[in-house]
């Protein structure tokens, strides 16, 4: 910024609003952008509430699962006492998250002259006390229910509208089921054409509409470093400039980008919806021309079982079944479609690999800015624990619990078909890896100068280890993060293939493999080999993409080279 | 600290981690969500028959009771199979187990040793050539590949070739004739007599040894593939670091051959680096031998795991899962002791 003051104090915002020029075609940009595909972000945002609700729901019936296990055997008068006490624990770390996000403080205007700590514990049983009181009023009067059913209206509004707002990429505008008409063309698809034809349109929509969101985001990215930003230099400049030309990474990058397209977008990608094809059949219907040249109608359960790639008859990649349906990659040994199977099964990887590493690094970063900052008992504790989770053989470990909690019948085991569980479960397994992983560093950063300066000013623990560590460690865990996904998603395949982790309606790539497994020397080669080639793709590129970020963030140091990621990225020799 | 106190610390500390895996497996098998009666006699299970089955299990003894007669149990190994081999002692089911694995483990170290080392070291040497690119590349797609699909497709590939196939010969007649691929090798192919009244091999029978190996290659190749991989991989990064480092430089102006300049220096150096690789294949292999053994049809610990866990066999189950963390944690240790001994310059402070 030439000419600007070196110490500007202005916010962003304010930035911004002084100099719009570059900012508004960008926002604009933006705006056309999410005004194109606003259905869809519409969905995604309401299944992401789904999950939050899912969370809450849980967190919700903490006190009264403790409750009762201490009931059983103390008695209830004590099951009671448990219940509200554990209730009273949940919404005092409740308000001390709401403490930490509020923007101003209340014992500050309060001005009680109290120890600081003092005022900060003040201030968060008084929350706790607001919040107690809050939901003692939603749950033992009808404000509750009512509050309940206003939010499943609303949602309910929302979806509605989600599902009738036309958007770019969906199939009723560029639709591809259709069938052949007795005059030779085609009927139902998009302009006329042929399904194949349609699907490829669609498809190529799909992808140069997350290229252009890429586009938008990198030059986002880049009018607020010319213009915007205070510093003309940053050192996240330099790992940006180095991950640009880091070819290998830069393939990783983009098979990653492809894969999560591939899931994000798996109703557009297919060719066949996904409730008709895979979750419904018996319920849908759809037309096509019989072979005696009447337009006839059948359900999609019924036309799989004609259509099944099982060494006898194969629908082979790139053609059409007897029912007028396009294969992009054939279909598979039970009639429905490969590539539908393989998008929802990208979605399934992509759900369950982010809820487990985010959860696990989100585990592992707190626990090394614990041990990094205080030492002693409980860097020893973490050690012990990390060090027995470590020598217990990882994907027994796996293949034990979710045995044990999905024939328990246990609740976390139903959503996803046993995905939420197997992502916890990682969550549970990996984090000790991660730990180890980042100790290295953090341990580093607790050395520096400015933390020990932080520490004199007086600055409060968790500010210093927010401010003056995390960003430190950051760059460290996506390297592992990257390498771990790869992991988790070769042990997801591996459990599904071998019947436990998920089952089925939920399509997941490893049940693909076991279906396809007998046929791989018949003509339907092509239901486990496109597979499990999308398995080794897919692994290769996060493998490549961490070996990228570790370049760019640190090129001198070689930590992690074979030593602490030869476990992490060959999948535990799964 | 000597070599011996550090060896004594590391063996004390490994008590509260044993004691740690007890009771996260006592937590999960007995008061997890899954009921030990209902396990054993099927969800039906009710009344009397439940009652009698708590009682015999301990279910109704005070908790501690329960966790010292499991906390028993595992250390001593001394529970019994509930489904997978009824009533058998779990030692005699691991112990019927054990030598098809021991000999897939066996081959699965080997394979690599021989196969990814030698070319690590090969691309080390020749940097940057087109021979270093195939075998760099070609590496870190192996990694990638999951290994039940890697078994998948060999079987496929292999079965296809009985009677001549795509490739050219029939892996069935190749070298000794073989009926089947997969199953579990007999592994009786030492003759034993008493010369000098013990028990000892005295003669082996080649032929049954070579359709034991011949058994067990393709999936150990399989079980080695990640271990290939990385022995390539770390190989090829130490023999560059070695062959830049000053000692080499001293070694050519000394006016040795390169032969002995690699062998002498370089390769002693080398190896270093390899020792955690080497043992964190048992790692890899514990893990890995369930999808092989499985998919193989190999009667092993691995496939006796798998099905005692869909079979809900938990005492079987949490007997070899406590097993196999005693093999590593102990490894553990013996890699960080055979570290400090081939490379001295590794503190015992870390």
């Amino acid at each position: 910024m030439s000419g600007g003051p070196i110490e500007d104090d202005r916010t962003l915002v304010e930035r911004v609003a002084d100099r719009p020029g570059p900012a508004l075609p960008w926002l604009g940009a933006g705006l056309v952008l999410l005004a194109l595909e606003f259905g869809r972000f519409l969905g995604w945002a309401l299944s992401l509430g789904a999950g939050l609700r899912f969370a809450f729901d849980g967190i919700v019936a903490i006190p009264g699962w403790v409750g009762g296990n201490v009931a059983d055997t103390a008695g209830s008068l004590a099951g009671f006492l448990a219940q509200d006490l554990t209730a009273l624990v949940v919404l005092f770390v409740v308000a001390s998250v709401l403490v930490r996000l509020a923007p101003w403080r209340i014992v500050d205007r309060l001005e009680l002259g109290w120890s600081r700590k003092r005022e900060a514990y003040a201030e968060r049983l008084a929350v706790t006390a607001v919040l107690a009181a809050v939901a003692s009023a939603l749950a033992f009067t009808p404000a509750g229910s009512i509050l309940r059913f206003e939010l499943e209206v609303a949602a309910w509004l929302l979806e509605s509208v989600a599902a009738s707002i036309p958007t770019l990429t969906s199939p009723e505008t560029i639709p591809n089921q259709g069938h052949r008409t007795p005059g030779g063309g085609w009927e139902g698809t998009f302009l006329g054409l042929s399904p194949a034809v349609a699907w490829a349109i669609r498809t190529a929509v799909v992808f140069a509409y997350a290229l252009a969101c890429l586009v938008w985001a990198w030059s986002g990215y880049d009018r607020y470093r010319r213009h915007y930003r205070q510093a003309d230099w940053t050192p996240r400049d330099d790992t940006v400039r180095r991950l640009r030309n880091h070819y290998w990474g830069l393939f990783g990058l983009t098979i990653v980008i492809g894969f999560v397209v591939l899931a994000l977008w798996a109703p557009a990608i297919s060719p066949v919806p996904a409730e008709a094809n895979i979750y419904q059949p018996y319920e849908h219907e759809f037309e096509y021309l019989g072979e005696d040249g009447e337009v006839a109608s059948i359900t999609h359960g019924a036309a799989n079982i004609n259509t099944r790639s099982d060494g006898q008859h194969t629908v082979a990649p790139l053609s059409y079944d007897q029912y007028d349906r396009f294969a992009p990659l054939g279909t598979t040994p039970r009639g429905q479609d490969l590539l539908t199977n393989l998008a929802f099964g990208a979605r399934t990887s992509l759900i369950i690999g982010l809820t487990a590493i985010g959860l696990g690094a989100f585990i592992a970063v707190v626990l090394s800015l614990l041990t990094a900052y205080y030492k002693g008992v409980a860097d020893v504790l973490t050690v012990v624990a990390s060090d027995t989770i470590i020598s217990i053989p990882a994907f027994l470990l796996v293949m034990l619990i979710s045995v044990i909690f999905s024939e328990g019948n246990h609740p976390l085991a139903d959503p996803l078909d046993g995905g939420l569980l197997l992502a916890l479960v990682f969550a549970f397994v990996f984090w000790p890896g991660m730990w180890r992983a980042i100790r290295g560093p953090s341990l580093q950063v607790a050395e520096q100068e400015w933390v020990d300066a932080a520490k004199s000013y007086g600055q409060r623990p968790t500010t210093t280890m927010r401010k003056h560590m995390s960003p430190y460690i950051a760059g460290y865990i996506m390297i592992y993060a990257s390498l771990l996904l790869g992991s988790v998603i070769i042990f997801t395949a591996a459990l599904t293939f071998l019947g436990l982790g998920i089952s089925p309606p939920t399509p997941e790539w490893g049940r693909l493999i076991d279906q396809g497994q007998p046929y791989i020397a018949t003509s339907s080669w092509h239901v486990a080999t496109i597979s499990g080639l999308m398995i080794v793709l897919v692994v290769t590129a996060f493998n490549a993409l961490g070996d990228a970020l570790r370049d760019a963030i640190d090129p001198e140091a070689d930590v992690g080279e074979g030593e602490e990621t030869g476990g992490a990225t060959t999948g535990g020799g799964v | 600290m000597s070599r011996w106190e550090y060896f004594l610390k590391r063996l004390l500390l490994t008590v509260p981690v044993l004691f740690l895996v007890i009771t996260f497996l006592f937590i999960m098998l007995r008061l997890g969500p899954l009921d030990p009666v209902a396990a054993r006699l099927g969800p039906e299970a009710s009344g009397a028959d439940a009652q009698a089955m708590r009682e015999r299990l301990g279910l109704d003894a005070p908790l501690w009771e329960q966790y010292v007669m499991f906390a028993t149990d595992l250390l001593t190994l001394d529970g019994q199979s509930w489904v997978v081999q009824a009533d058998r002692p779990v030692t005699s089911v691991i112990a019927g187990a054990a030598p098809p694995t021991l000999w897939l483990g066996f081959w699965a170290i080997l394979l690599p040793l021989f196969i990814g080392i030698p070319l690590g070291f090969y691309a080390g040497l020749n940097p940057n050539s087109w021979g270093d690119y195939v075998a760099s590349v070609s590496g870190i797609v192996w990694q990638a590949m999951p290994n039940f699909w890697l078994c998948v497709m060999l079987l496929a590939g292999l079965r296809q070739t009985q009677g001549g196939g795509w490739f050219g010969f029939d892996w069935y007649a190749l070298g000794p004739e073989l009926r089947s691929i997969t199953g579990t090798p007999d592994l009786d192919f030492l003759r034993w007599g008493e010369p000098v009244g013990l028990p000892m091999p005295t003669a082996v029978d080649w032929g049954a040894l070579a359709v034991d190996i011949k058994l067990i290659l393709p999936p150990a190749i399989v079980l080695g593939s990640a271990s290939i991989a990385a022995e390539l991989r770390i190989g090829r990064t130490a023999m560059l670091e070695t062959a830049n480092a000053n000692y080499v430089e001293t070694a050519k102006a000394k006016g040795l051959t390169d032969r002995v300049i690699v062998w002498k220096h370089v390769f002693r150096n080398a190896l270093i680096p390899l020792v955690p690789v080497i043992s964190n294949e048992a790692f890899l292999l514990i893990g890995g031998s369930v999808i092989v053994e499985v998919i193989f049809n190999i009667n092993g610990l691995g496939r006796i795991f798998f099905q005692a866990v869909i079979q809900g066999d938990l005492p079987l189950a949490g007997a070899l899962l406590f097993m196999f963390t005693l093999i590593i944690i102990f490894l553990n240790i013996l890699q960080d002791l055979l570290y400090t001994i081939i490379d001295p310059r590794v503190g015992y402070e870390r």
